[in-house]
């Protein structure tokens, strides 16, 4: 049902729906027996005539029952949420099946860069291919992503595969995802970045492998033989705090 | 009958309330940019004069047609989304965030009405006089001799901008990261001018001399 609202893309979404769905359906339970039973009860003993109201400690046995049953009822409920938690983390966090391809995702204020490995599914290559703001993935093939980020805390959240990721300056994070649905998603930070956090938007492609190999046809990196290193030396004399932002034309968007 | 009366009154109010919302008129223009404004103010400063440790420039006082020019570059992608550009990346999406009609217009305009605010020196290197020799064989074509640039040929205005920020868009101009996309005819001018000093210490020359030029 989740599905009408946001689409399932990847292998893992349907894990995360189920989990969602538990843990509404077991909280909802006891949300509504115990708004019913509250209810019951200002009914059951509203004001009437020549009674009067009593003061009552709970102390009790018949009384305290009222509360330690659904207590540990809840408590035996919340061990259900724990154990279909975990699974589908362990699944999701702590399991890296091997990968089909791998790429690389750099978060800063307040954009997201791509590199995909290119032809030769190799990362750090010279057919590399760098986007800005738009990542294209194959459907059916796993691939897992190197998440960096170059200046504050932001988060790699694609909710059609109900996957998010922080991201930390200087911690580089392996995670994976599998997508199984074509189309276009989209991508958003979902950690306070500052004041572009809003906008700091992307679009993920999720397509054939002939229309990836395409893609990757019409982006392959151009060469620019008049582009110099020269600048790339000395940007730290100036007074500006922010890491190094040059970088030779090669492989640019 | 007072019931009537009651809700009379009541529906006086509605419609007073409403009217008075509407008597408000949008603003426009300069107005308008000046609302707008306050999305620039966390990094460009109050009175536009940039920040050095956010490496935002100072804005105030540039010329409106370059501002309109360079936030319609930063909206199409034509500056700020080239792989490493930390400054155009924060900028790029900023740019984006004006799209109310007016918006872009607005702020440019406002923006152009501040004063030129004074820059600090950041930059201790660079010789001067080679920078002149520099400057008045390659950079004065187009930014004129008082280095106010000149709109005919699409050049802003560089005297009295911050000497880290020459420097950092000389070196975005000689690597490619910036004036090498399609669509950025003046960029491609820019670069190819970037691309006739040799090496990283002739950049900081021309920058020192541009830092002396005085601001009119």
């Amino acid at each position: 049902m989740l599905e009408r609202f946001i689409p399932a893309a990847a292998s893992y979404s349907g894990d995360v729906d189920q989990l969602v769905w538990l843990v509404t359906i077991l909280v909802g339970f006891w949300f509504i027996a115990a708004e019913a039973m509250f209810f019951w009860l200002i009914f059951r003993f509203r004001k009437k005539e020549g009674v009067k109201a009593q003061y009552i400690t709970g102390k009790e046995k018949h009384l305290k029952q009222w509360i330690n049953i659904p207590h540990a009822l809840v408590l035996v409920f919340d061990v259900f949420i724990i154990i279909a938690a975990i699974r589908v983390w362990v699944h999701i966090k702590q399991t890296l099946p091997p990968a089909d391809r791998t790429v690389r995702v750099t978060s800063q204020q307040w954009a997201w860069t791509f590199q995909d490995p290119g032809a030769d599914d190799s990362l750090d290559t010279e057919d590399d291919v760098f986007t800005t703001d738009e990542l294209h993935v194959e459907k059916d093939k796993t691939y897992h992503f190197k998440l960096e980020s170059k200046d504050v805390l932001h988060s790699f959240f694609i909710p059609a595969f109900r996957m998010k990721q922080d991201a930390v300056p200087g911690r580089i994070y392996t995670g994976w995802f599998k997508p199984t649905r074509a189309g276009d998603y989209d991508i958003l930070c979902a950690e306070i970045c500052g004041i572009g956090h809003g906008v700091m938007g992307a679009k993920l492609v999720v397509e054939s492998a002939e229309e990836r190999a395409a893609w990757l046809a019409a982006h392959a990196p151009a060469v620019d033989e008049t582009a110099t290193d020269a600048t790339a030396t000395d940007a730290a004399s100036t007074d500006a705090t922010s890491s190094d932002s040059t970088s030779a034309a090669a492989g640019q968007q | 009958m007072l019931k009537k009366a009651y809700i009379g009154l009541l529906a006086v109010a509605a419609l007073a309330a409403v009217l008075a919302g509407c008597g408000t008129a949008p603003a426009t223009g300069a107005a308008q940019g000046k609302l707008v404004f306050n999305t620039c103010v966390p990094c460009h400063g109050e009175n536009g004069g940039g920040n050095a440790r956010l490496r935002a420039p100072a804005i105030a006082g540039l010329p409106e047609w370059y501002l309109v020019r360079q936030l319609q570059n930063f909206q199409k992608d034509v500056r700020g989304a080239q792989r490493d550009d930390m400054e155009g990346h924060r900028m790029r999406p900023m740019a984006r965030s004006l799209y109310h009609p007016g918006d872009l217009e607005g702020v440019a305009k406002y923006v152009a009405g501040l004063p030129i605010v004074p820059q600090a020196q950041t930059m201790t290197e660079g010789d001067k006089a080679a920078g002149e020799t520099t400057y008045t064989s390659v950079c004065i074509a187009c930014h004129a001799a008082d280095g106010k640039g000149m709109e005919a040929v699409g050049s802003p205005r560089i005297a009295g901008q911050a000497d880290w920020y020459l420097y950092l868009q000389l070196q975005k101009f000689h690597s490619g990261m910036r004036g090498t996309h399609p669509e950025d005819t003046y960029g491609a001018q820019m670069r190819a001018m970037a691309l006739t000093l040799a090496d990283s210490t002739a950049m900081k020359d021309v920058v020192a001399y541009i830092r002396s030029i005085p601001v009119k």
